[in-house]
């Protein structure tokens, strides 16, 4: 290529980041205003504009939770951190198995089960809220979407300056590399950012800043038990969560010296999501990802709350992973379960049909029974009922 | 299980934008309808506009298409002036759609009807590239009796169905058009696309469908809108 040529598109490539600038460059930008909508021709009411299209999709998504006491809960958490903004966040439970929360900019914040079913109290519950309240006031989404459009229009003219010189293809698939790593990159430094700002929301709400590391210990237990199995696309766009870990770590030593912050919040946030364990549990088994389950399982035996129910899971667990030697401890958590007032009354129908395979008439018989003198409007009657006949 | 993949037309457009499904360079339009397809009663068909799914965005230089909500409302109120416009020579009464309280049970069933439209008529423009033996030569697309609520609910015979994606070179974007030229590389620019379909509330057939891509015209003006909207129903059979 010419001089004159590479000349011409270095000025044009120069020029880009001119127009870019225009609406609006890279970096920091001044917090999201509340009860503000951003000003029609900006590319932040662009984003809204497709968010708000997606949140309406959201409304009639089947994945909801309905419970409204637990919306209510999370929503009044919410509304504690965000004070002034609270009217401009709209939250959505939703029902899915996994460690995660996420913040649209136009105030859309989605709760995951998975993470309800992964804290502990109300405090590890508001730091996770707090930073994506974060996210959402510090605006990351229109400054990532700055970024990744500058660096994107980098990319096309850098491959017409590659292009002519037969190295074209490898210079743009290092520049490539290289772009979608600073993409991430970018992406961790708001995580950074949304960890320091929601750990101040939460500090300030009163929250226990000692239960901020927490949750992110508890994910990487979690993480490292299931390492070979299940990859954690979380970590990719997040901070190595020890980093996190140790972050905010200092940020509670340093707060504890202004002290006696101290709501951690466990009775009422077990209050308001007990009830819906079961549904989560049944959810966190649907994940076949057992390693990662039994974790989670394990902290919830620590912590002690309806053991009944917790050794029904296990055994649940057990039965579904089906492992040598799965069978005997399947049975083995069920009449364990049953040793609690809480087992669920399918224990008693989970325990019959094992022993219907294993050929014990006689428990099978009581197992059924059981469940249907416990469960008399029971949906499977007519099914549980034509075993017992067999077993005559 | 292999499963054929379905699109929602919203999806499969940006991909036909993208030009990662490839059409034909030239303003163009497709219509498909219902081969037995005959008018209701007599008098003249009460056509209810469905809300409009409108999107224009620039084109950066990197390629990204950045959504404009400007512009997008812009196009929609052109687009429907254009439409009155264009059906006042048919034999038709336009109805404008009321929105239900939102966060009502009603406003939940219109999201869901127009979710599904949105997926048949994804449908519906992936087989007329690539039809599955079952649909060859064959047009019986439907919404299924939910639409029939509608019906009642604003008195109207059909729906109206139009979706509008168009996209234009940003400052950036036609250097790097300029730029490509200059080593003979060709970088693509904006691209327009539209679609209608026309919904028979009786029953869910969708009885018409016709849709149109184009490299000109600029739906951010009255005048472009109303060629694309009078190119588009042109054919309708009502």
């Amino acid at each position: 290529m010419s001089l004159a040529r590479t000349g011409v598109l270095v000025a044009l490539l120069l020029s880009t980041t001119a127009c870019a600038a225009q609406r609006g460059s890279p970096g920091a930008l001044p917090d999201i205003q509340p009860g503000r909508r951003p000003d029609l021709e900006t590319e932040e009411a662009g984003l809204w504009m497709q968010t708000d299209r997606l949140e309406a999709d959201l409304k009639t998504s089947g994945a909801l939770v309905a419970d409204s006491a637990l919306n209510a809960y999370v929503r009044n958490i919410v509304c504690r951190l965000a004070e002034a903004y609270c009217a401009d966040i709209r939250i959505y439970i939703l029902r899915v198995p996994y460690f995660n929360a996420s913040m649209m900019p136009n105030g859309v914040m989605q709760v995951w089960t998975g993470l309800i079913l992964r804290v502990d109290n109300e405090a590890q519950l508001a730091y996770v809220l707090g930073h994506e309240l974060g996210h959402y006031l510090r605006r990351h989404s229109i400054q990532r979407w700055r970024d990744v459009r500058a660096k994107s229009a980098f990319l096309e003219f850098s491959g017409l300056l590659t292009a002519p010189t037969g190295f074209g293809p490898l210079a743009s698939l290092g520049a490539q590399l290289a772009l979608v790593g600073s993409i991430f990159a970018f992406s961790r430094d708001n995580e950074r950012e949304a960890d320091e700002l929601g750990f101040g929301l939460a500090v300030k709400a009163g929250y226990d800043p000692r239960e901020a590391s927490k949750v992110w210990e508890a994910l990487v237990e979690e993480r490292d038990a299931t390492k070979d199995s299940a990859p954690f696309i979380f970590f990719a766009t997040h901070p190595a969560p020890e980093e996190r870990i140790e972050n905010l770590k200092a940020f509670a030593k340093k707060s504890a010296l202004d002290g006696g912050h101290a709501i951690i919040g466990r009775e009422q946030f077990l209050a308001q999501t007990r009830p819906l364990r079961t549904m989560l549990l049944r959810d966190e088994l649907r994940r076949r990802e057992f390693t990662g389950s039994q974790v989670v399982l394990d902290r919830l035996f620590e912590a002690g709350t309806g053991l009944g129910e917790l050794y029904f899971f296990q055994g649940e667990l057990y039965r579904l992973r089906d492992n040598e030697g799965d069978r005997e401890k399947t049975t083995a958590a069920y009449q364990k379960a049953l040793e609690y007032g809480d087992a669920p009354v399918e224990t008693h129908r989970a325990l019959g049909l094992l022993f219907f395979k294993t050929g014990e008439k006689e428990k099978a018989r009581l197992a059924f029974e059981r469940y249907l003198q416990q469960r008399v409007n029971a949906e499977d009657r007519e099914m549980i009922e034509a075993y017992l006949r067999q077993l005559e | 299980m292999l499963m054929p993949p379905s699109f929602r037309l919203g999806t499969l457009v940006t991909l036909v934008l993208a030009g990662l499904i490839a059409t034909a360079g030239c303003a163009q339009t497709s219509v498909l309808r219902k081969a037995d397809f005959a008018p209701q009663a007599p008098g003249p068909a009460r056509v209810l506009l469905m809300p409009l799914d409108v999107e224009l965005s620039e084109l950066t230089a990197g390629g990204m298409l950045e959504p404009r909500a400007d512009w997008t409302d812009q196009a929609k109120t052109h687009v429907r002036v254009a439409l009155a416009a264009a059906l006042q020579g048919k034999h038709t009464a336009l109805i404008s759609y009321s929105p239900p309280a939102r966060d009502s049970e009603q406003a939940k069933v219109d999201q869901q009807l127009l979710m599904l439209h949105d997926l048949v008529a994804g449908t519906i423009l992936l087989n007329s590239f690539v039809a599955l033996p079952t649909k060859k030569g064959r047009f019986d697309w439907s919404l299924g009796e939910g639409v029939k609520q509608l019906q009642e609910r604003a008195n109207a015979d059909y729906a109206l169905f139009i979706l509008f994606r168009d996209s234009y070179a940003s400052g950036g974007r036609v250097a790097l058009m300029v730029a490509g030229a200059l080593v003979g590389a060709i970088v693509p620019g904006g691209r327009q696309f539209g679609s209608a379909s026309l919904v028979d509330l009786r029953g869910g057939d969708i009885v018409w469908f016709n849709h149109l891509s184009s490299e000109a015209g600029d739906l951010r003006t009255p005048e472009a809108v109303r060629t694309a909207i009078e190119s588009l129903l042109t054919e309708l059979p009502l």
